[in-house]
């Protein structure tokens, strides 16, 4: 079970960093790519708790950190961080309520921005937040949140799907154990 | 149930402060030995550049198909003025073919060897960029196979888009002229003064990045041409990089500044060019 579940994460990880470097490139709305690795963490985080958001943080902030980054460990502590965050929201999960979770995705994103902001620029000497919220930070949100419509939706499915499969592998054997105590029984009621 | 989730929380805890400290860790170990971690991430690449590579294909695939679509008679006309304009071009060609004799005749009485020209290229495809959405760094699909080492100069349409920064087998991180952390040493043109092209990806969204440095006595003007400058040791002398425009006098009255339009549109930029000889190369045969 755990180890089906990694497997699935990690593709799923793949996945989305393929579709963040590869596709959406193409696709930029003002200027911005939307965070797809940063929705799949919120959202893996709000539906499977904060060890899982943290870990999948971390495995994607690694990620960037090998392709794009300069200094290894920084973005995956900033996503390991906000993916930890994300897990509190856990405690609020259903898995039919498509309203929440955009938020909480919006505020990761927001807040991923917000740190970017003091790690890359404001510790460079760069004062002026207010060209990097309506440049970078509020078209990110927006982009990011416009597509997670879509894709936590594909999450929440996959993960509903795999729930019940495993319900399903686990169920026929008790069912079986319980008809053969059944017979038994039955026999000796003769 | 109760007694599972106590243990999850704590060991959900446990993880992170783990994780962190390994982050932490990493920061510190790549920021004192850059070396030690990179092959890490060629391997990191490695692992990705074949998949991206896949996308870029389906997708620049898809775009053609969707360019049979446009219209028809659109192509014809275009087809016709091509065609006029080719035999014009013709002419021009045998024209300008004589004229290179000439002109390479001059150049070897002057000395004047624009390496750049002569020198072996290789295109390559970007395949991503940065996931910020900037254009400061990009992957293409050449690597280490196909000959490319570290520092070689990327151009296109003859003009500078930047540097190999890492390599890997089949995949290569090119960083732009346009990155802040970049500088180029450059010359004017007609007069060669020398000057330091600085990348500004603030300034860039109104299409300039800064020069710096410009002698207080030098005579440019705006629209003079910017090349790379025979003072630098990791780019080929005589690569056109943009042209200068909104030169003023530095607030320190010391040298002065402007901006420059790069010559290359980073936006829109699919294939670019790899000069296959080295700076160093180059000095080794002087």
């Amino acid at each position: 079970m755990f180890f089906v579940k990694s497997v699935i994460i990690i593709v799923e990880i793949i996945i989305a960093y393929l579709l963040q470097t590869s596709v959406f490139t193409g696709l930029r709305l003002a200027d911005v790519v939307p965070d797809i690795l940063m929705i799949l963490t919120a959202s893996l985080a709000y539906i499977f708790g904060k060890k899982s958001g943290a870990l999948t943080g971390f495995l994607c902030g690694m990620i960037l950190d090998c392709t794009f980054g300069s200094l290894i460990g920084l973005y995956a502590l900033l996503y390991c961080t906000i993916g930890y965050m994300c897990g509190y929201a856990h405690v609020v999960y259903d898995e039919t309520d498509y309203t929440l979770p955009y938020f909480v995705i919006g505020g990761a994103e927001f807040l991923l921005n917000l740190l970017y902001y003091v790690l890359f620029y404001f510790l460079k000497g760069d004062l002026d937040i207010g060209y990097f919220m309506v440049r970078y930070l509020f078209p990110r949100v927006i982009y990011t949140v416009l597509v997670s419509i879509l894709l936590y939706r594909l999450i929440n499915l996959n993960n509903n799907l795999f729930t019940r499969l495993m319900k399903k592998k686990n169920a026929p054997k008790e069912a079986i154990i319980f008809k053969g105590f059944d017979v038994v029984g039955g026999r000796r009621n003769i | 149930m109760g007694r599972e989730k106590k243990n999850f929380s704590i060991s959900s805890k446990m993880i992170f402060t783990f994780l962190v400290i390994i982050c932490v860790g990493l920061i510190i170990v790549s920021y004192l030995f850059a070396d030690l971690l990179a092959p890490v991430k060629t391997a990191v690449g490695n692992f990705f550049v074949p998949m991206q590579k896949g996308i870029s294909t389906i997708g620049s695939g898809i775009s053609d198909k969707l360019r049979l679509f446009s219209d028809k008679e659109k192509l014809i006309e275009e087809n016709d003025r091509l065609t006029e304009e080719v035999n014009n071009l013709k002419m021009e060609r045998q024209i300008l073919i004589h004229q290179k004799y000439e002109l390479d005749y001059y150049r070897e009485l002057y000395e004047n060897d624009s390496v750049y020209q002569n020198a072996e290229k290789v295109a390559a495809r970007i395949i991503s960029r940065n996931p910020n959405g900037t254009c400061d760094v990009f992957v293409i699909d050449k690597g280490e196979e196909d000959g490319i080492v570290k520092d070689m100069n990327v151009t296109a349409g003859g003009a500078l888009v930047g540097i190999v920064t890492d390599v890997g087998k089949n995949w290569a991180k090119v960083r732009t002229i346009i990155a802040d952390d970049s500088s180029v040493s450059g010359r004017f043109q007609p007069t060669s003064d020398t000057c330091i092209v600085k990348g500004n990806l603030k300034r860039m969204d109104d299409g300039y990045i800064d020069v710096e440095m410009i002698n207080l006595n030098a005579e440019v003007y705006d629209n003079y041409e910017v090349l790379t400058s025979y003072i630098s040791d990791k780019f080929l002398p005589g690569i056109l990089i943009g042209y200068v425009t909104n030169i003023r006098k530095d607030p320190s009255e010391l040298n002065k500044r402007a901006y420059l339009t790069p010559a290359v549109d980073f936006e829109h930029l699919e294939v670019v060019l790899i000069v296959k000889t080295l700076r160093e190369e180059l000095e080794g045969f002087e």
